[in-house]
């Protein structure tokens, strides 16, 4: 997938003009988030069951390697394959060998936002293989060759016309329609031959039990649990966040991620699988190979505050509750991971000097904190990226500030730590704040240079004769 | 009579003073003696936002220099009350004393609603305004300092007030300090929204605890819809009274 | 060293943190429901994914439910699960007199041909729930050589025999006993209602890659 984190402010703006964004973000997020409310409804305290999700997620990343390392023995002790990837290029790498040795010219995916993230499906197609997404949106947004709009919609706002179209196209669809039922038809009898006559599938991992060495994927199609029993090899891909101490575990975890994902109490398939087929069973993979994939999360562990961001269980409350992504949808965000979730993540991914519009284009109100079922504080990581980037941090790539930015900051703590200086200050700056002023109003200051940004479609009030500090004395 | 030391913030100070001398004059009218140290300036949040972590720890302990002392620290504004009580421990982390001192001031300041419902145990102020008044919970009140209650009850118990309903009250306005002026298009969609909503309220009158947001939809207000009014809590109360 | 240490050995170098003691949540409200209250809650919330669900008292009775379905729907070819609930009803001699071919997956000699029939010939799967949640109207199939993965996902129609005494009222009851063995199953589902999809103009509908109809059969 194209990077595009620096195009954030262009793209926001197309977006916000986009008639049809602008009503599916008047509709979808605040849907997702009142089902959400009245799921969570179902436990006896919602809370309770929040911040119990958070703790254990916070097990996790604390007790990350000797997790990781539970599973592999008992993932391996079930006739599981494991092979452990540094980065995308060697997971992908791993993934294209194995399928040439297998012989195949095609495979299907469930969804997985880590592949996504490895780039695994430009990858296998330059070589060779044919990826065919089988989640309906994905496969939708694949075609199309777009970011995802929504964590769990990533093409829910396309339009119908334009999806008929690709099908004719691209999915062997005969008859036009515009009805979003028959569309989705097309796309089962167009997937189904591809289920049928699959050798290799890819998936991803939603939690990875350490307890039983036990898999797990959560859906509502029906393509993963496909993809889990025609081929005779299952390549199943997580990075290493995705492990869950016990099975007791996955369940809580399960019911808080159908609930924060699309508000339903469960979703409509959940498969566990613990190790390939047995030798008697007639269906279900010869081989299962897991792939854990690092991709940086090492080194963002290596930082206890960054690997708050492992916690993430993708489920994408945080963007549901979000006023900006509500506001501006799921593009500007530039790559596979969209919302706060992604605001969180990606910096630290591809370094903060390509993405600084995602950790500052946020008023920190903290509805995503306020939301996640991992305890993630997204403000909180906000403030800490922007820290890194004043201190030029190269751990991060981050980028060092304007130095104008800096010499306001200096000159703006001088004043603020010496009371005389403040007074003195205020005093001073009021006229030029005020040469524009109008009837007890400011529209702009200094010929419309200074907070153009802000003056353009709000005014401020016109600067007082007196500050609080001058009046106290008249008030007493 | 309980004193109370009174922590103005920067916006108030400068840009609208006229909610300090509102939020004395209230105080006053409530019994309570309200002290202002002149040596304070900010809590230093701008810095924070920023990632001048360096700067912002100076200002802190300015803060705390000028305020350490105080039994009762109250403030009209949500966000520097969360400022302090929340990131200042973790700011001055890497000097003991100042942050044992941060930490003990935490359990002492309260945004101005908060004080007075749950510390002077009041809801009728004896304020009062003949119409339909409507409320905008603010981030870092709500969300940050778990007020929500309080407000809504000062308001209600003003006689002749008729409260409205707010859609979607607890969505930010798009101020967010520098992301008002940094992300215009956005912010302005958001504020935007948050006027939209007012006006389907059909209140006459907005009220709000944040200076911050006042300025922002204020702002908006003046620009495009001169005639619907905000008003910070500190002068909807104090202006009956 | 390989990767797999460099990993491992990056994430155990790294600072330690101190977490909080595990927080506690109380009990599910499902815990308390009696057995009748289980039932009455899995049919409930069937119904609300679509499911279309009969209680039946006993053996004879589910092949009498399975008669009438079949007429009712037009199916002519089945294919059916050989575990120790199914196996007894003799399925295909029952086949025989209501003209309805009813194939297991030992008819095949291998499993391209099994997987041809479940995908192209066959129009509906009838499975045995191995564990039925009250929670959310859940079915547990463990799947295995008597219950192949592809009779309950790759048909059109999914008809699920649930016998009542199977019925649990959360699924940990259920995990507990699947993975607490020493022998876990190489593969398990939960199955809450028939396939579905709304990732076309948030349009939902059912029968996206899966079954578009689940039929359920409650037995005793």
């Amino acid at each position: 997938m194209k990077i595009r984190t620096e195009q954030f402010k262009q793209v926001a703006i197309k977006e916000m003009a986009n008639a049809r964004t602008k009503m599916f973000l008047g509709l979808l997020p605040p849907v997702f988030a009142a089902m959400r409310a009245s799921a969570l409804a179902t436990f006896p305290d919602p809370a309770a069951a929040t911040a119990y999700s958070a703790s254990i997620r916070e097990e996790v990343v604390a007790s990350l390697p000797e997790l990781l390392e539970e599973f592999e023995k008992n993932a391996v002790a079930r006739g599981a394959k494991v092979f452990w990837a540094r980065d995308a290029r060697q997971a992908n790498e791993f993934i294209l060998d194995l399928a040439r040795k297998k012989g195949i010219t095609y495979t299907t995916k469930g969804k997985s936002m880590v592949s996504e993230e490895m780039g695994l499906n430009d990858y296998l197609k330059n070589n060779g293989i044919e990826p065919f997404e089988t989640d309906l949106g994905e496969f939708i947004a694949q075609q199309l060759n777009r970011p995802p709009f929504h964590l769990v919609g990533p093409a829910i706002n396309v339009p119908p016309e334009e999806i008929c179209e690709l099908f004719i196209e691209k999915a062997d669809m005969q008859e036009p329609t515009h009805d979003p039922v028959q569309l989705g038809y097309a796309a089962r009898r167009y997937l189904r031959d591809k289920f049928h006559n699959l050798d290799m599938s890819i998936t991803g991992i939603n939690m990875a039990v350490a307890e039983t060495g036990t898999i797990i994927n959560v859906e509502n199609e029906g393509n993963i649990r496909l993809n889990k029993s025609t081929p005779k090899t299952q390549v199943s891909i997580m990075s290493l966040e995705k492990v869950v101490p016990t099975m007791r575990d996955a369940m809580h975890l399960l019911r808080m991620l159908c609930r924060n994902c699309t508000g339903q109490k469960i979703s409509a398939y959940v498969s566990f699988d613990s190790g390939p087929k047995k030798a008697d069973e007639i269906d279900g993979p010869d081989e299962l190979y897991i792939v854990i994939i690092d991709n940086g999360r090492s080194r963002i562990y290596q930082d206890l505050k960054t690997r708050q961001s492992l916690r993430c269980i993708r489920c994408g409350a945080c963007m549901n509750n979000c006023p900006v992504y509500s506001t501006i949808g799921g593009y500007p965000y530039g790559w596979a991971y969209t919302g706060p979730m992604g605001q969180v993540l990606t910096p630290l991914m591809l370094g903060f000097d390509k993405t600084q519009d995602l950790y500052r284009a946020c008023t920190l109100c903290g509805s995503c904190k306020s939301v996640c079922p991992g305890g993630i504080d997204h403000p909180g990581m906000f403030l800490y990226y922007r820290s890194k980037d004043v201190e030029g941090d190269q751990k991060f790539k981050a980028k060092k500030r304007d130095w104008k930015e800096e010499r306001f900051f200096d000159l703006w703590s001088f004043g603020t730590t010496r009371s005389w200086a403040w007074k003195l200050g205020s005093k001073l700056v009021r006229p030029f704040l005020n040469i524009h002023a109008h009837h007890g109003i400011v529209s702009k200051i200094i010929g419309g240079y200074a907070f153009e940004g802000w003056f353009r479609n709000r005014d401020l009030p016109a600067f007082p004769e007196k500050t609080f500090h001058e009046r106290w004395k008249d008030i007493q | 009579m309980k004193t109370v030391s009174m922590f103005i913030p920067c916006t108030v100070d400068i840009m609208l003073p006229q909610i300090g001398d509102d939020t004395y004059r209230l105080l006053k009218r409530l019994d309570v003696n309200p002290l202002y140290h002149e040596d304070q300036t900010c809590c230093g949040q701008p810095a924070i936002n920023a990632g001048y972590l360096k700067h912002a720890r100076e200002v802190a302990k300015h803060f705390i220099d000028v305020f350490g002392e105080d039994e009762v620290v109250v403030s009209p504004s949500g966000s520097c009350v969360w400022t302090v009580k929340h990131h200042y421990p973790e700011l001055l982390c890497d000097e003991p004393d100042y942050a044992q001192r941060a930490e003990e001031l935490a359990g002492r300041i309260y945004e101005l609603s908060q004080y007075i419902v749950d510390v002077l145990g009041l809801e009728d102020v004896g304020a009062s305004f003949q119409g339909k008044v409507t409320y905008h919970e603010s981030c870092h009140i709500l969300r940050g300092l778990g007020i929500s209650d309080q407000p809504k009850r000062l308001i209600t118990a003003a006689k002749g007030v008729e409260f409205m309903p707010l859609n979607n009250a607890d969505r930010c306005c798009g101020f967010g300090g520098e992301f008002a002026n940094n992300y215009p298009d956005i912010s302005e969609e958001m504020v935007k929204d948050k006027v939209n909503n007012y006006i389907s309220s059909k209140a006459d009158l907005l009220v709000l605890c944040e200076p911050g947001c006042m300025l922002n939809i204020g702002g908006y207000l003046s620009r495009n819809r001169p005639d619907k009014k905000v008003m910070h809590i500190a002068s909807f109360l104090s202006a009956s009274i | 060293m390989n990767v797999r240490d460099e990993i491992l050995g990056k994430l155990k170098s790294a600072p330690k943190q101190d977490i909080s003691t595990k927080t506690r949540m109380p009990p599910l409200n499902e815990l308390s429901f009696d057995k009748e209250e289980m039932i009455e809650k899995f049919i409930q919330e069937q119904t609300e994914q679509t499911s279309a669900v009969h209680r039946v008292k006993d053996g004879s009775a589910v092949l009498k439910k399975l008669s009438e379905i079949i007429k009712e729907e037009g199916l002519h070819k089945v294919m059916v699960s050989t575990d120790d609930v199914v196996a007894p009803l003799d399925l295909v001699s029952w086949g025989k007199e209501n003209d309805v071919q009813v194939f297991t997956a030992q008819d095949f000699k291998d499993r391209k041909d099994f997987t041809d029939s479940v995908f192209d010939s066959v129009e509906a799967g009838i499975t045995v729930a191995d564990y039925a949640v009250a929670e959310t109207g859940t079915i547990g199939i463990i799947h295995d050589k008597n219950q192949p993965r592809l009779v309950s996902i790759a048909p059109i129609m999914q008809i699920t025999i649930v016998p009542v005494e199977r019925m649990v009222q959360v699924y940990e009851q259920v995990t507990d006993k699947v993975f607490g063995q020493k022998e876990v199953p190489s593969h398990f589902t939960f199955t809450t209602g028939p396939s579905m999809t709304a990732d076309i103009q948030a349009t939902a509908f059912k029968g996206m890659h899966g079954p578009r109809r689940m039929i359920i059969i409650l037995v005793g």
